[in-house]
């Protein structure tokens, strides 16, 4: 598969474990990633690029995923952006949801139930391209 | 404080002063409501099953599935404390305080918790030096890889190793602190990590540090305790040491191979200097760059050193359990040199190969034999010089096929161990004495899961036994013969190359052989039980509650256990445990190696065995140990609340009208009986309590009762079934009325039935942890020899359901627990019956041959029961037609 064709997929979280777990195990299911554990850096890089998905904590040190989140779905309505967090409580989902936040997964979750909310974002941008 | 208190308290003191009133008082204020003590029981109970859930699914992180971070184990860590303070709360109300040396007990473990979620690494008070004979794997914080894997290949293995001694990470400590170097080190360290010094200059800087450094007093005396210890080993005035680095993490999941410093045949009197060197190497550049890009905080540094005898050997060399290029071709690769294996190690001389197969019988499939034209032996003078090798011997092959074999077969076993692959390094003596010298892993995951990439289509070859029966209790492949474990007599004839372990019951008296186990599977078991985390903190593939692996594995049988699919084979699937050698090796992130450090305190349970002289709240070391005492206290408590001082005027006692005369009163405490049941007679309808229902049943069962074992006449037998017993022997507490105290769940009956007394406790519910059956006979009319016969009779049969059972003399006492409803109703069923039907068999008890004997009729009434249920079957149908 070319490289553009791969789907593209930015992850934040402020704890390098998340990422340095998540990103070979994406990269092995074939897309393309990039991770950022600091937010500032990561709204510099969506100002840039137009992301297939993004995967973002909620709760950071010093910063607030909310903030990203809602940043990215206005600068790029079509980008699926997945939640993760250890703060998993109805309150937050639900604003998410509202936010147009496509999965929310709390932790620790596996990573096959990762991989499927991946699978299923993918889905459907294809399925919106098509359309 | 007011006048009038201050005369009250005053009064105490002296009513407190005398011991009778003391003791009134004490009694006053311990008396609690049986309620309550059920109540905090209940409370225990719930506890204990959400702490052991709870450490499992900590646990189960470690697994490699899931994604967590720090949040996580800080947040779980202080669930679990939370938890473990509640209960040892309640169970200080249900005891009194007996046992309130657990708050202290659980205050340090928490406090080396915190400090680990702190950052800081906690090293163990210890001494400055262990010697190899007391030395395990939980030293391995303190005694390092190197030492801590070697100690281990001889304490529980058995292998041979040099003798030795391990100079601990507190040593390493005292020594930074006593010559200041502790602040000195981490600024340099500091600089180093913000890029204004270079790795090089960094490590000279400490490096020197360390060299300029003194020996403490204390630390240099147990030098000498250690050497003098070692010397009583060996014949020879003079002996050599080998002093090697045996740092944190080196030769477990990380290989530092090569990183630090290692120095053979010096002399003892020349150990301290060797000792610095070796702790300077820590700060080698190479290792300080390993380190940085291994993700090891400097935080983790700690530098344990081993300090061995040094063996004089005729011949030594690696053996690999894997070929690292060609994992596939399941071999393992030895190598042999003359003399000392340093330069075969280090790559400066070639030496003797030999392929292996892993299969037992070890066929040697290549051997190369090579021109060995120098050698490196220890000198006199200290140190090691090489020496040419006499022509005959340059070509010679310096194993023999057999010795090959043996060692083939060593390596594996060492590899089952330590559950990956190995690369060890052995050598031979001039006795043809075989010595490991050095074990650690291997590390070719990416090398197997590059050249086993369909899995699948492989073990499709193998015929299935069973597959998706029970719960998987710890991930992993396990091959090997099955051995099956009726009784605790069998875990003696355990093999000592290990087999599969297939059991009915998981059960903590198994404890003892999880260790040789290669895998582990059973009947009956609950996956978050003591036990399953045993087979967890050894990581033994283990599949529990399969209802059917007593009946369809067989002793012998070769089988292959995949516990991650939870199928079991028929034959030994090789290239399945390959795959899971090839795992991610997740130890490699801070995060993991933090939650495996904290889990230590949590998870491990040395608190086995009830009857063991550290079964007390000091010999608590982890939460494990302080949930599995308190269980096991609780229990007991509950048993030996004294029924007869509790009852009070609120609680009736109901007379129980059943068909058999058991004279029965009844205590209900919480849903044991019909809201409308009669206030002073009940019938057996109106029963709720469960475990009381079948033990009921069985009392009732057909044949038991009416089945007239004894030769006494009919009236003193009635007699002496219903009278109260008032012998002098009998505890006053024991005398009263046959009574049984009950809930809806739970049951404690005191029974007196002819001369013999049994106590019945039992909890049965949805909930398979909470669910046990205790049952407990002694006595009887007889002489102690035939009352030991029944005893025995009882015991053998209730073994032969799946209880533990433990005689003494005519003391019969028999355990299940964690079985599920069904199960233990069957149980609760069998007591009834047994009950019934031994009130005097005693009399009968004229030889040894009469407790098969009955062990028959008992199992004939068995049969009895079935045709019953086939009579009420026909009649049914006839009816029906």
């Amino acid at each position: 598969m070319d490289k553009q064709d791969k789907t593209s997929i930015l992850v934040l979280d402020d704890e390098p474990i998340v990422l340095k777990r998540l990103q070979p195990a994406l990269e092995r299911a074939g897309y393309t990633v990039e991770t950022f554990s600091r937010s500032a850096d990561a709204f510099d890089r969506v100002d840039g690029k137009t992301f297939d998905i993004v995967i973002t904590d909620l709760k950071m040190e010093g910063s607030d995923g909310m903030a990203f989140l809602t940043h990215v779905k206005k600068r790029a309505p079509k980008t699926e952006v997945i939640v993760i967090t250890g703060f998993a409580t109805m309150d937050t989902a639900k604003e998410s949801f509202k936010k147009g936040v496509f999965d929310f997964l709390a932790k620790p979750f596996k990573l096959g139930e990762l991989l499927e909310a991946v699978k299923k974002a993918e889905a459907r941008i294809k399925a919106d391209k098509n359309a | 404080m007011n006048s009038s208190n201050k005369i009250k308290n005053i009064g105490k003191r002296i009513i407190k002063s005398i011991p009778f009133f003391s003791s009134w008082l004490k009694r006053d204020s311990e008396k609690m409501s049986f309620t309550t003590v059920f109540a905090r029981f209940q409370d225990i109970l719930e506890l204990n099953n959400q702490i052991l859930d709870l450490m499992a699914t900590i646990s189960n992180k470690l697994g490699g599935d899931y994604i967590f971070d720090r949040n996580y184990i800080e947040s779980s860590s202080h669930l679990m404390a939370d938890l473990i303070a509640k209960l040892i709360s309640n169970f200080n109300i249900l005891t009194h305080g007996k046992y309130r040396q657990l708050n202290d007990v659980f205050r340090k473990i928490n406090r080396e918790i915190e400090k680990e979620l702190s950052g800081k690494l906690v090293i163990p008070e210890t001494d400055y030096v262990i010697p190899y004979s007391s030395l395990t794997r939980d030293f391995s914080e303190v005694a390092g890889g190197k030492n801590s894997n070697i100690a281990e290949l001889k304490n529980q293995l058995g292998l041979t190793v040099p003798h030795g001694f391990a100079i601990t990470t507190r040593a390493f400590q005292s020594f930074l602190e006593y010559n200041n170097l502790t602040e000195k080190v981490n600024i340099i360290l500091h600089a180093w990590r913000g890029g204004d010094k270079t790795t090089e200059k960094a490590s000279l800087e400490i490096r020197e540090l360390i060299d300029k450094g003194k020996i403490p007093p204390d630390i240099q005396k147990a030098f000498n305790w250690g050497l003098d210890n070692l010397k009583t080993y060996s014949d020879d005035k003079k002996i050599g040491l080998a002093v090697r680095s045996s740092a944190l993490g080196e030769d477990s999941e990380h290989s530092f191979a090569g990183q630090y410093e290692s120095f053979l045949n010096i002399f003892p009197e020349d150990l301290g200097k060797n000792y610095k060197a070796v702790i300077a190497s820590t700060y080698s550049a190479s290792a300080m760059e390993y380190r940085l890009q291994k993700d090891f905080s400097d935080q983790e540094v700690a530098m344990s050193v081993a300090c061995q005898m040094m063996i004089n050997p005729v011949a030594s060399g690696v053996i690999y359990t894997l070929d690292p290029v060609s994992p596939e071709r399941r071999v393992l690769l030895i190598t042999g040199t003359w003399g000392l294996g340093a330069p075969l190690v280090s790559g400066r001389i070639d030496g003797d190969s030999f392929v292996v197969l892993r299969e037992p019988g070890h066929k040697i499939l290549e051997l190369e034999i090579v021109r060995k034209k120098e050698t490196l032996v220890p000198s006199d003078k200290g140190g090691c010089v090489f020496q040419s090798v006499p022509n005959e011997k340059q070509t010679q092959a310096t194993i023999s096929e057999t010795q090959v074999k043996f060692l083939a077969e060593t390596a594996l076993a060492i590899e089952r161990y330590f559950k990956k692959p190995q690369d060890i390094e052995w050598c031979l003596d001039k006795n043809n004495q075989f010595y490991i010298l050095q074990a650690r892993q291997l590390n070719i995951a990416s090398k197997i899961s590059a050249v086993i990439n369909d899995i699948s289509s492989i073990v499709h070859k193998y015929p299935v036994i069973f597959s998706k029966k029970g719960a998987i209790v710890q991930k992993g492949i396990a091959l090997g013969k099955v051995f099956v474990v009726n009784n605790e007599e069998d875990l003696e004839n355990f093999p000592n190359e290990g087999a599969i372990l297939v059991t009915h019951q998981f059960s903590p008296i198994l404890a003892r052989v999880v260790k040789q186990a290669h895998g582990i599977i059973t009947d009956i078991g609950s996956p978050t039980g003591h036990m399953a985390s045993i087979a967890r903190e050894f990581s033994v593939p283990s599949i529990v509650n399969t209802k059917i692996a007593t009946k369809l594995l067989t002793n012998g049988e070769e089988i292959t256990i995949d516990a991650e699919e939870n199928v079991i084979y028929r034959g030994r699937i090789e290239e399945l445990s390959l795959y899971e050698f090839s795992h991610d090796n997740i130890g490699e992130y801070y995060e993991y190696r933090l939650l495996r450090r904290i889990l230590k305190r949590i998870t491990p349970l040395n608190l086995v065995d009830p009857k063991a002289n550290n079964f007390n709240p000091e010999g608590c070391e982890t939460f494990h140990d302080i949930t599995r005492f308190i269980h096991e206290k609780a229990v007991k408590a509950l048993r030996e609340v004294n029924f007869y001082s509790q009852r009070k005027s609120d609680i009736l006692a109901r007379k129980l009208d059943s068909k058999v005369p058991l004279e029965l009163m009844m205590i209900d405490i919480g849903g044991g009986l019909k809201e409308n049941a009669g206030r002073k007679k009940v019938t057996e309808d109106e029963i709720l309590c469960l475990p009381m229902i079948e033990f009921l049943k069985g009392v009732d069962a057909p044949g038991a009762w009416d089945n007239e074992p004894m030769s006494v006449d009919f009236g003193s037998f009635m007699s002496s079934m219903t009278r109260t017993f008032s012998t002098g022997a009998a505890s006053p507490r024991a005398i009263g009325q046959n009574l049984a105290v009950m809930s809806k769940e739970y049951v404690n009956i005191s029974l007196r039935l002819g001369y013999h007394f049994s106590m019945i406790v039992a909890y049965i519910s949805e909930e398979i942890n909470n669910n046990y059956a205790y049952f407990r006979f002694n006595g009887g009319v007889t002489d102690p020899v035939r009352r030991g016969r029944r005893a025995k009779f009882i015991g053998r049969t209730l073994e032969k359901k799946g209880f533990y059972v433990d005689i003494r003399k005519d003391l019969m006492v028999a355990r299940i627990k964690k079985i599920s409803k069904e199960s233990l109703k069957e149980k609760l069923y069998l007591i009834g019956k047994m009950v019934s039907f031994t009130r005097q068999l005693d009399v009968k008890m004229v030889d040894d041959d009469q407790i098969d004997l009955f062990i028959k009729k008992f199992e004939e009434l068995e049969k009895l029961e079935e045709l019953e249920e086939l009579k009420k079957l026909e009649v049914k149908n006839t009816e029906q037609a």
